[in-house]
């Protein structure tokens, strides 16, 4: 047992400290509330390069390498706390995107996507979920048939984190049976996207639905078929982390904004921050992220070890951090009061950003119920 | 980090929650109706060699780490152990013996830590008054030097064991003028003149630990049963606070593991409408947040034991955490419990009500969650 980071931990953590500078920080505030498409392609391929360098973007890519999860959480949640939308948008791409492509690709054909993607010079997107199709009772109806030597795929995908601003895409479907994923690209043939969606929060993030009608692609831009769901409950697994992470950064962004607000804020002659009822709201929005962070970080352990209880333990970990975030965000936002309120402020901003996590991934409902599923099979 | 137990550990709680569960908990129930300690479960917690366990052999112990005492604290609770025998566990083995220890002379561990490390004597601390909690600086106890003696008046409120000790570990004012700097720590034998047990008090839970006030009336204690410095009182108290948010937190964690088990059985029993109400979502959902909170708190707990195993000096704050955290967020999912039971929750005979009365303690002994939350805002 060790409750401490290495000293490799703690040397990552600064060098993604040092990236982010005061004029870095304005300007991913910016992004937040007024960013463009094109703006956020600039400043996430900018990030993302600067990110590589500093080696963000290698550790704990792929099943094979899961037992970095716990260290990787180190670096990633300096970056969560700097930028909610910056950091889904590079977890996307590293974690995600390219844990898929090297986790469950061949090297020989996907290599050179996987290396562009680790030097910081690609940005990645995955597509898993579907608009409701009425009378459809599988999981997925995105199909890919056989033809031309490759393979047509069509489909629809919604909430495409990274989609409009994305190199590649991988589309998870199926061929007959069996679970595959596809690696498109923008101007494929028959791929079509929506507007950005707007959304409540993380509004520097671009998201978008996708149509694919009859894209052709060839083989060796095709992961599987696969012989299981493995790639699919990887890309859940490893999206319930991020957001474990995004929550945590979110609630140390409440808890430094409504301290400082809170420090130089005075009413009846003295600081609120004298205030017991505001010290108490403190008080608890602190012991709500060392609580999250010692669950996620042990939950990346469980997974890093293969531990038979990981996969509970993570969906613990995922609706356990993002009820406190919702939680920590909306006392920061009553500590500040008016000031908080407005459109803008950090805290406004970690309110709206909190929703996400607990919808986003595995729901906090179904996560309950595969917590309740694993507890009640063991007394079966 | 690492959250990685040995095998030794794992394999000593296991020994624990077996023993616990074989010897102990048959007998809970009987002496949680009568509010008596069960003496024979008092005398095998000696014989197995819980209640010395981290003292060194030569002292009656088995030289174990912090880590290990959580574990076997969070194995009795988790075998259904009732809160009022591992408080009063809690209470002689880490607030009375463990000071003694930490504290006393040669002589005075050789003449108490054997006895109380093998159950033969019962052991108590006094530190709260009727006037004096949280607030320890206004302690009205008094002590005076008289001669080679020391002459004890005042009284002490909520003190466990106190009413079947056989030694007392007693906080005085040595120099009541002088605030944390005037109070000292002194061991008070049963039987000593002067020292008596005024009133036993009858308890919503944790019922089978006797909590009595115990009276001075010009109690006279040899010069030598002075303990440590004088004008330590204050730090010896604050020593036992890393026992206090480890190893007597820890029986709530094991609670909560003794309430899955016992809601997972019953759902999958006790059918309604047709089928066991194991399937209904409302019910999953209640059981996965006892779930939630257990993984929550696990880590917070070990943190501060891992920590002391270490050599490392208490952090305030992550105790302060721990202790709120379990205090607070405790209560939800003991009502979850009674909850998924009903009417049989309610009944004295399913259990699940003792540990949600047992559990109300956790935000009011040892310091109240409105003292941790001034201490984290503090702190933070």
């Amino acid at each position: 047992m060790n409750f401490e980071w290495t000293d490799r931990d703690r040397e990552l953590k600064a060098q993604v400290k040092r990236i982010f500078d005061e004029r870095a920080r304005k300007e991913l505030d910016v992004l937040e509330d007024e960013g463009t498409e094109a703006t956020i392609k600039a400043v996430t391929r900018r990030y993302l390069t600067l990110l590589a360098e500093a080696g963000y973007l290698t550790p704990g890519v792929g099943p094979q390498r899961r037992e970095e999860t716990l260290g990787l959480m180190a670096i990633q949640e300096e970056l969560a706390q700097i930028s909610g939308s910056l950091f889904l948008s590079v977890e996307v791409t590293a974690r995600m995107f390219a844990g898929i492509v090297k986790g469950f690709g061949d090297p020989s054909r996907t290599g050179e996507v996987t290396e562009r993607v680790q030097r910081g010079q690609a940005i990645g997107a995955v597509a898993v979920s579907e608009p409701s199709r009425p009378g459809f009772s599988g999981s997925m109806y995105t199909r890919a048939r056989s033809d031309k030597g490759g393979y047509v795929v069509s489909g629809d995908k919604d909430f495409v984190t990274n989609g409009p601003i994305a190199d590649y895409l991988a589309v998870f479907g199926r061929i007959e049976d069996k679970l595959a994923v596809f690696l498109v690209e923008p101007g494929d043939d028959g791929l079509s996207m929506s507007p950005r969606l707007k959304t409540l929060g993380y509004n520097g993030l671009a998201v978008c639905s996708l149509k694919l009608n009859e894209v052709l692609l060839p083989s060796d831009r095709v992961l599987g078929p696969f012989e299981n769901d493995a790639a699919l409950d990887f890309v859940r697994l490893t999206e319930n982390f991020i957001l474990c992470v995004a929550s945590l950064g979110l609630m140390h962004r409440s808890i430094f904004s409504a301290k400082a607000h809170a420090a130089r804020h005075e009413r009846e002659g003295k600081s609120v921050i004298a205030h017991q009822e505001v010290r108490f709201k403190l008080a608890e929005m602190l012991t709500l992220l060392q609580s999250s962070q010692l669950l996620t970080y042990r939950a990346g352990w469980l997974y890093g070890n293969s531990d038979r209880e990981a996969a509970t333990v993570v969906h613990c970990a995922k609706v356990f951090t993002a009820e406190a975030a919702e939680r920590v965000s909306g006392l920061a936002l009553q500590i500040m009061a008016g000031q908080g309120y407005l459109w803008g402020n950090a805290v406004e901003r970690c309110y709206r950003e909190a929703k996400y996590a607990a919808l986003a991934g595995t729901t906090s409902e179904r996560a309950r119920m595969s917590i309740a599923d694993d507890l009640l099979a063991r007394y079966r | 980090m690492d959250f990685a137990l040995t095998e030794e550990q794992l394999m000593f709680k296991e020994q624990v929650l077996k023993f616990a569960r074989k010897e102990i908990a048959p007998r809970v129930q009987e002496y949680e109706l009568k509010g008596e300690l069960d003496w024979e479960s008092w005398r095998k917690l000696g014989e197995f060699g819980i209640l010395g366990l981290h003292f060194p052999e030569e002292l009656g112990g088995s030289g174990a780490d912090v880590v290990t005492s959580v574990l076997a604290a969070e194995a009795l609770g988790e075998a259904g152990v009732d809160g009022g025998l591992t408080l009063s566990y809690g209470a002689h083995t880490y607030l009375c013996a463990d000071t003694i220890f930490s504290h006393g002379t040669e002589e005075q561990k050789r003449t108490y830590i054997p006895k109380l490390a093998s159950g033969e004597w019962v052991g108590c601390m006094g530190l709260t008054e009727p006037g004096a909690g949280s607030d320890v600086a206004s302690l009205r106890t008094k002590v005076e030097k008289k001669g080679d003696t020391w002459v004890l008046n005042g009284s002490k409120m909520f003190i466990t064991n106190g009413a079947i000790a056989d030694v007392a570990v007693i906080y005085a004012k040595t120099d009541p003028s002088a605030g944390h700097a005037g109070m000292s720590a002194f061991i008070v034998e049963k039987g000593t003149p002067g020292f008596s047990v005024s009133r036993s008090l009858k308890k919503m839970g944790v019922r089978t630990s006797p909590t009595s006030e115990l009276i001075f009336d010009e109690c006279v204690i040899p010069e030598t049963n002075l303990l440590g410095q004088e004008g330590n009182g204050f730090l010896m108290a604050m020593r036992t606070v890393e026992w206090d948010r480890s190893t007597l937190l820890a029986p709530f964690l094991g609670a909560m593991s003794y309430l899955i088990q016992k809601c997972s059985k019953y759902a999958l029993e006790r059918v309604q409408f047709g089928k066991p109400i194991a399937h209904f979502q409302a019910v999953k959902h209640r059981l996965a947040d006892i779930k939630i909170f257990l993984e929550a708190a696990r880590s917070l707990v070990y943190r501060i034991a891992w920590c002391k195993d270490q050599g490392k000096p208490l952090n305030h704050l992550e105790a302060a955490v721990a202790k709120l955290f379990i205090g607070d967020w405790s209560l939800g999912p003991t009502n979850d419990a009674m909850l998924i039971m009903g009417g049989y929750g309610y009944c004295h005979e399913y259990d699940v009500e003792r540990v949600f009365r047992d559990s109300r303690l956790a935000p009011i002994g040892g310091g109240t969650s409105d003292i941790q939350k001034i201490l984290i805002s503090r702190l933070m």
